[in-house]
């Protein structure tokens, strides 16, 4: 065995961590009502933006599920004068990426690009945000793209596991009961008119704020911004739908993928809403459950198991009440062992209080990755564009590591006994029924719920 | 402002260090390249240098298992590794007093992980692995391609012959015994450099990493591969069934290696012909006459020698033999006629974005630095780099992609299997 010298036998001190360091922001109201927030760094020679839309797929109409999302992706498709391909053209010419799509509760423009071409990327961002052409052709072609992309979804094992749980946990008819994209039948009956509908509705600049972080002039910056945006014109947003209470949840539901090497795991229950003060708490409990690497999911599952490559777990807060979701993708053979693991350590994280040393460790981890996620243009513009789509403030990150400072064991331990109970979550998987059922079964669990792809029950 | 700025030294014991300095957050990052990759695996071993890299988080002699991870994550950082056919690099990113901590754990391990290393450690991270090789490859659709297109494009006894993750049976097969020769082989301050990137002070940085890894021993780097020609031997045809809806066809070209002539232009051509919308082949096949759902272009550039990649996947009712004329006219095409003026502009223009973009995270710039120093032995790459990019043209994009093209080539053609789930199965409720 090689001799160290002294020095190497333990881990040298670390001291205090530094505080958190947030960047000084400029706000500022275009005279249209649009709500502009600018972060300045000069590190890369390129500037980050992100329009982001308080109006997603919460706000698709029953039927149309998919809409907010298909309105989104359109949007580039022709804007202004120019074409489709002259878009795509243009933007390549000045080097810009630029994104739109919908989540669940927003709809965003995404727009990266080298400093020196920040006026004219932004006059196309504004022209596909504010003027975009929704023809029929063009929305007759990107439809038939969609629709045979929802068809390929069904052979991503991952992707049929997130329809299957939303559509498990929140139900039919909730906001977030299917899936961003939509499913086959709701796509399919939309028409350019529904695009241009949702668009005219939603896509307002009293209903967005604009994020930018990056190298830019900030003392041109409001009028560069009025040039761009300030045509847009603002118009009363529609009240948003009434949320449904979560349904009485089945215990196991599965899609069965006949001679599948891996069985995907989905553990899900009712979540918190994104402005629950218990947020902090939530995700340290999270990061010592499965939210990190050396978490005891992740722990146990894939380093002492070695059932998978990797298990996690995560809480997603809404402008609704969320989810929890447990998760792994695991060798066919031991799908019931896993399970049984996850559901014995959701269990454990509530019967007795979490050590010390844990909480440290994931206030610590949390406070890291706050700090990393500022210390990019693009991961600035990302979390301050999420802030304001929840009507937080911009102080919220170092709110938010203040919390963390305060949450002790005995407030995790009340958290994991409200929100993580085991017994009444539900049990998805996408396997290989053949093999994995009598093993799920043998751990006591009823007999599955067995769905398609896109989450339709199964005659039995 | 393109240029990323440093300083580099070199330890008595061969160990190249380079620092970079960013005082914008407080924040530091540690990037360490081994030269060694699955191209130097042995036969019956593939797969190897990637669970390696695995085994280097399972504990050295003063940081036992599981300690590596759980004190990174104790004091705010996150670390990892990944493994190509060249190199393996290992990263931690963390709160600037945390950069003595990742010296040592990194010193630690470079210097006692052979010794240490159990037979039950190397046991639980080869099922990891071949969970990894299932979740990223068997169970993902089209994912068996990338375990063919090495084998089909590559001699035996061509470093390049098998993919990364390797075979389930090698991965059975390796031992403590091949940790120890690999180690002893590859892991050493004379094959390694060392990038520490961020808020920190480089006299006293310099001090911290003599200290940590001055004392290890030096060793004579090994040398490096010469592989034998990468030809195939005539046009290859090959047919995968998968769980799949549509068809997808997959072609390969020999191309010249990473940075040598040619490597650039082919790059552009691939963004011409398949990068993103405003693409020849999306134009063409996806956008106006409807044969595809997508379609693609790449140069994988390798040390070695790289690959030239397009793929298509068909739109239903299409036939590959439908797509594979639709994409052979546009080859042709190119070939003869060449890209226009704006067309290379564009490709050009998008590619040094994509450099400015990458300079945004402090990890990436860490890693540009290790790249250019493990291909050139100098961090300074960038302008080398990007010049090959600002003197190419229409006509050496057009050159470069008609020879290659002239190559022979493989086909690869995933079908469905029968068993994918198809459109509304027996539904009960609407």
């Amino acid at each position: 065995m090689i001799e160290t010298p002294a020095h190497m036998r333990a881990q040298p001190a670390v001291g205090m961590l530094p505080p958190l360091r947030t960047p000084s922001t400029i706000q500022f109201t275009l005279g249209n009502g649009l709500e502009v927030v600018a972060i300045a760094r000069t590190v890369a020679p390129i500037v980050s933006a992100s329009l982001m839309l308080r109006s997603g797929a919460d706000s698709d109409p029953p039927g149309r599920e998919g809409l907010a999302s298909s309105t989104a992706e359109m949007l580039d498709e022709g804007a202004g004068t120019r074409t489709a391909l002259e878009v795509a053209e243009e933007l390549e010419q000045l080097g810009a990426d630029l994104y739109v799509g919908a989540g669940r509760d927003g709809s965003q423009l995404t727009l990266q690009v080298p400093s020196k071409e920040l006026e004219r990327a932004l006059a196309i961002a504004a022209d596909v945000a504010i003027r975009p052409r929704l023809t029929d052709e063009d929305w007759a072609r990107v439809q038939h793209d969609r629709l045979t992309s929802l068809a390929q979804r069904r052979d991503q094992p991952e992707a049929v596991a997130n329809v299957l749980s939303d559509r498990t946990l929140f139900g039919v008819g909730h906001p977030y009961g299917h899936p961003v994209d939509g499913l086959e039948r709701t796509v399919s009956p939309m028409v350019a008119a529904d695009a241009r509908g949702f668009h005219q509705q939603i896509w307002r600049p009293n209903n967005a704020t604009l994020v930018l972080a990056g190298d830019f002039d900030a003392a041109t910056l409001p009028a560069v911004l009025e040039r761009a945006f300030g045509g847009w014109e603002p118009r009363a947003i529609p009240a948003s739908r009434p949320t449904p209470p979560f349904p009485a949840l089945p215990r196991l539901v599965m899609v069965d993928r006949p001679g599948a090497p891996q069985s995907i795991i989905r553990i899900v229950g009712p979540g918190e809403i994104r402005t629950s003060p218990d947020r902090p708490a939530l995700g340290a409990l999270n990061a010592i459950l499965g939210g990190s690497f050396t978490s005891r999911l992740n722990f146990n599952l894939r380093e002492q198991k070695g059932y998978t490559y990797g298990a996690g777990s995560s809480f997603g807060f809404y402008r609704r009440a969320g989810s929890f979701t447990a998760r792994a993708a695991v060798f066919t053979e031991v799908t019931a062992p896993a399970v049984a693991e996850f559901l014995r350590e959701i269990a454990a994280i509530r019967e007795a209080p979490v050590t010390p040393t844990e909480l440290t460790k994931a206030r610590a981890t949390l406070l890291g990755r706050v700090a990393e996620g500022l210390s990019t243009s693009g991961g600035i513009a990302a979390q301050y564009a999420e802030l304001r789509l929840y009507g937080l403030p911009l102080d919220e990150p170092a709110r938010f590591v203040a919390a963390l400072e305060r949450a002790g064991v005995e407030e995790l331990q009340r958290l994991a006994q409200r929100h993580l109970d085991p017994d009444r979550m539900a049990i998805v998987v996408v396997g290989d029924r053949a093999v994995i059922e009598k093993p799920l079964r043998d751990l006591g669990l009823p007999a599955p719920l067995v769905c398609n792809a896109d989450g339709d029950l199964l005659r039995a | 402002m393109r240029k990323i700025p440093f300083e580099k030294f070199v330890l008595p014991n061969g160990l190249t260090v380079i620092f970079h300095e960013d005082r914008s957050s407080p924040l530091v990052a540690v990037n360490l390249w081994y030269h060694v990759g699955s191209k130097d695996e042995e036969p019956g071993r593939t797969g190897f240098a990637h669970l390696f890299e695995h085994l280097m988080f399972m504990g050295s002699k003063n940081a036992p298992y599981p300690s590596f991870d759980s004190i990174m994550e104790s004091w705010g950082g996150h670390n990892n590794g990944t493994t190509s056919n060249d190199r393996t690099n290992y990263y931690e990113i963390g709160p600037t007093n945390l950069l003595e901590t990742c010296l040592w754990l990194e010193a630690d391990r470079l210097a006692t992980l052979a010794d240490v290393i159990t037979e039950e450690e190397l046991e639980r991270q080869r099922k990891v692995v071949q969970n990894e090789r299932r979740q990223s490859y068997e169970n993902r659709p089209y994912g068996q391609s990338e375990l063919v297109i090495p084998d089909a494009m590559y001699t035996a006894d061509h470093p390049y012959h098998w993919p990364t993750i390797g075979s389930h049976a090698d991965l059975e097969a390796a031992g403590v015994a091949d940790v120890r020769a690999f180690f002893e082989r590859y892991y050493l301050p004379s094959n390694a450099s060392l990038v520490v990137a961020g808020d920190f002070d480089f006299a006293a940085g310099r001090a911290l990493v003599e200290k940590y890894f001055g004392w290890i021993a030096k060793r004579p780097a090994p040398a490096r591969r010469t592989p034998p020609p990468t030809v195939l031997d005539g046009n290859r045809e090959i047919t995968l069934t998968d769980r799949v809806q549509l068809p997808r066809l997959r072609l390969c070209w020999h191309s010249p290696p990473l940075f040598a002539r040619g490597d650039a232009d082919l790059d552009l051509a691939a963004q011409i012909l398949g990068g993103g919308k405003s693409s020849r082949l999306y134009k063409s096949l996806v956008f106006e006459r409807r044969l595809a759902q997508d379609a693609f272009a790449y140069q994988s550039s390798q040390m070695l020698g790289s690959l030239f990649h397009v793929g298509v996947t068909a739109k239903p009712g299409v036939t590959l033999e439908q797509v594979q004329k639709a994409v052979d006219e546009e080859l042709q095409l190119f070939a003869s006629k060449g890209p226009t003026d704006a067309e290379v502009e564009r490709a050009r223009n998008s590619h040094l974005a994509d450099y400015y973009k990458s300079l945004d995270h402090l990890q990436t710039r860490a890693d540009i630095l290790n790249h250019y120093e493990h291909l050139f032995g100098d961090p300074d790459g960038v302008d080398r780099d990007l010049a090959r990019y600002e003197a190419a043209n229409p006509s050496s994009v057009r050159g470069e992609l008609a020879a290659t093209i002239a190559r022979s080539h493989l086909a690869l053609r995933t079908v469905p299997d029968g068993t994918a789930a198809p459109t509304d199965a027996h539904p009960e409720a609407a």
